[in-house]
């Protein structure tokens, strides 16, 4: 096999992305009700991994693409312990490629 | 700037959104167009790909000045197995029909048009909620502003939160939506035009199904821009939540297969884009238009993924000026009631480029069988390899030979029954 596009991880993926941070929190889980959640499905669809299981659900929305899709999976088939609104105006994801 | 005066107020600067204020400000119609992000595209992501003609209805022969990247002149289809691949290729006659773009430049630009046509275009906005009186929209609110119209045309995409607001729409489904990643690659012109088989400004459109997806409903794209290649994937929300498989997991899949890598080496990522898109088509609403307000673009499912065309600006450009002419024509009346907007619906359905979404209103449960990601590909590759190795222990004639690939795989009554369905389907 010839030379192969370099190998490159997710984080160094999403440093590639400009984000302008929001003050105002627009992602906040009650991380209590995860704590019951046999599905945790907002780990598997955020393509950002703005979710992570440690003992407890952990989130950093810094990295958040707001596809919402995280919303509507916990709501859906998790413990609905996400509330999500998209960050203020201005703030948050800047895609020049999309 | 004030924010009072104006006549209808569209939310969200996409090709839905502008599209509505560029047909309303050429009547004369006092329009704000409101958008989220620093400008207009930024937050937008697709996979790679505009329909002419819906741009070519707007603006004549100005379509020609959008930021093309370049005319597709190729389609592909590639089935794939783990080690190795089927593909076929398409090469059409007039590349014009379709182009590349990035939304980044090129919803900019169609929001520019609107401005120029005179509606006001405000940047870094939020709308938060409408208001409502006596069940009738009455105007937006966007953070401290409270600004009232005579109707709002909300196009603020997939998780459409006016269109809830306003009562048309309750939570989507997990299997109603889909969530879309893309690398973008830089690469060369030349060495895009030498790997693709293209002439110069000339592209390519491929999509990719079988193992990419690990299992997963969903397939992958590529798409060529002038120096850089959009590889992406597409997965069912739900399929990858309940699989416990990390979305983002079937880029690298994807990307480190064989056919895939031989377009993409060498190139450097230069970004990273997601955003979710709805599957359900126009069922998403309960209807697209109440008292005061209409709903266009992916916000009301207008856009059309049949398996092997995947539509979103064409459609959204569509619905953007039906809404609108929807909105002119109450205007004449003035009369912005439910029962007045109603009219929409039938825009709606007559116009022949949208009429496809219902024509196609059953494909979104046809490409729920996960056969189609798994079995089938595997199938279609491995009847290649018999068909075309000769190993010196004797073939079979490929009638015998597509049976026995079968055996095991999947019954001869699922096989016959996904067939007829499918011709019925598409």
């Amino acid at each position: 096999m010839p030379e192969r596009q370099e190998e490159m991880s997710l984080d160094k993926r999403l440093a590639l992305v400009s984000f302008s941070k929001d003050p105002d929190p627009f992602i906040v889980v009650d991380t209590k009700l995860c704590q019951k959640c046999e599905t945790k499905p907002c780990l598997y669809i955020c393509p950002a991994q703005v979710y992570s299981w440690q003992d407890q659900l952990n989130y950093n929305t810094e990295g958040c693409m707001e596809t919402g899709a995280c919303l509507i999976v916990c709501h859906k088939l998790g413990a609905k312990a996400i509330s999500w609104k998209y960050p203020t105006g201005g703030k948050g994801v800047s895609f020049k490629l999309g | 700037m004030s924010l009072e005066g104006f006549e209808v107020a569209v939310v969200g600067a996409g090709p839905a959104g502008s599209a509505a204020a560029l047909t309303l400000a050429r009547e004369g119609v006092q329009v704000l167009l409101l958008e989220r992000g620093t400008f207009p595209g930024s937050k937008n992501v697709f996979g790679g790909r505009i329909y002419s003609y819906a741009l070519k209805r707007i603006l004549g022969d100005q379509w020609k000045d959008a930021p093309i990247e370049r005319f597709v002149r190729k389609e592909g289809i590639t089935f794939m197995t783990a080690d190795s691949s089927f593909s076929v290729e398409y090469e059409a006659r007039d590349p014009k029909g379709s182009f590349t773009a990035v939304r980044a430049k090129f919803d900019k630009w169609l929001a520019e048009q609107a401005e120029k046509a005179g509606a006001s275009l405000i940047t870094d906005s939020r709308v938060d909620d409408v208001i409502i009186e006596d069940g009738h929209v009455k105007g937006i609110i966007a953070g401290q502003d409270k600004i009232p119209t005579d109707a709002v045309i909300a196009c603020d995409g997939t998780t459409t939160s006016l269109a809830r607001k306003a009562g048309l729409a309750t939570m989507l489904e997990p299997e109603e939506v889909s969530m879309g990643m893309k690398d973008v690659i830089e690469l060369p012109a030349d060495k895009i035009e030498e790997r693709f088989g293209l002439d110069p400004e000339e592209g390519a459109a491929h999509v990719f199904v079988g193992e990419c997806s690990g299992g997963l409903r969903g397939g992958g794209f590529l798409y060529t821009n002038k120096d850089s290649l959009a590889l992406g994937m597409v997965v069912g929300a739900d399929d990858a939540s309940m699989k416990a498989i990390p979305s983002h997991t079937v880029m690298d899949r994807l990307r480190n297969h064989r056919k895939v890598q031989r377009f993409i080496r060498d190139g450097k990522t230069i970004e990273y884009d997601a955003h979710m898109i709805p599957e359900a088509g126009p069922k998403m609403l309960t209807r697209p238009y109440t008292g005061g307000m209409l709903v266009a673009g992916d916000a009301a499912g207008h856009l059309l993924n049949n398996g092997y065309t995947f539509r979103g600006v064409d459609m959204a450009i569509l619905s953007g000026v039906a809404a609108a002419q929807t909105i002119l024509e109450a205007r004449k009346r003035k009369d912005y009631s439910a029962q007045s907007l109603q009219a929409y619906e039938r825009k709606l359905r007559d116009e022949p480029a949208l009429k496809d979404m219902y024509i196609f209103s059953k494909v979104p449960r046809y490409l729920r069988n996960n056969r189609l990601y798994g079995v089938y590909p595997e199938l279609i590759c491995n009847a290649a390899e018999a068909i075309y190795s000769v190993d010196g222990n004797g073939k079979r004639k490929i009638y015998k030979e597509l049976r026995a690939q079968t055996k095991g795989k999947v019954s001869t009554i699922s096989l016959i029954r996904d067939l007829l369905a499918g011709a019925r389907t598409f």
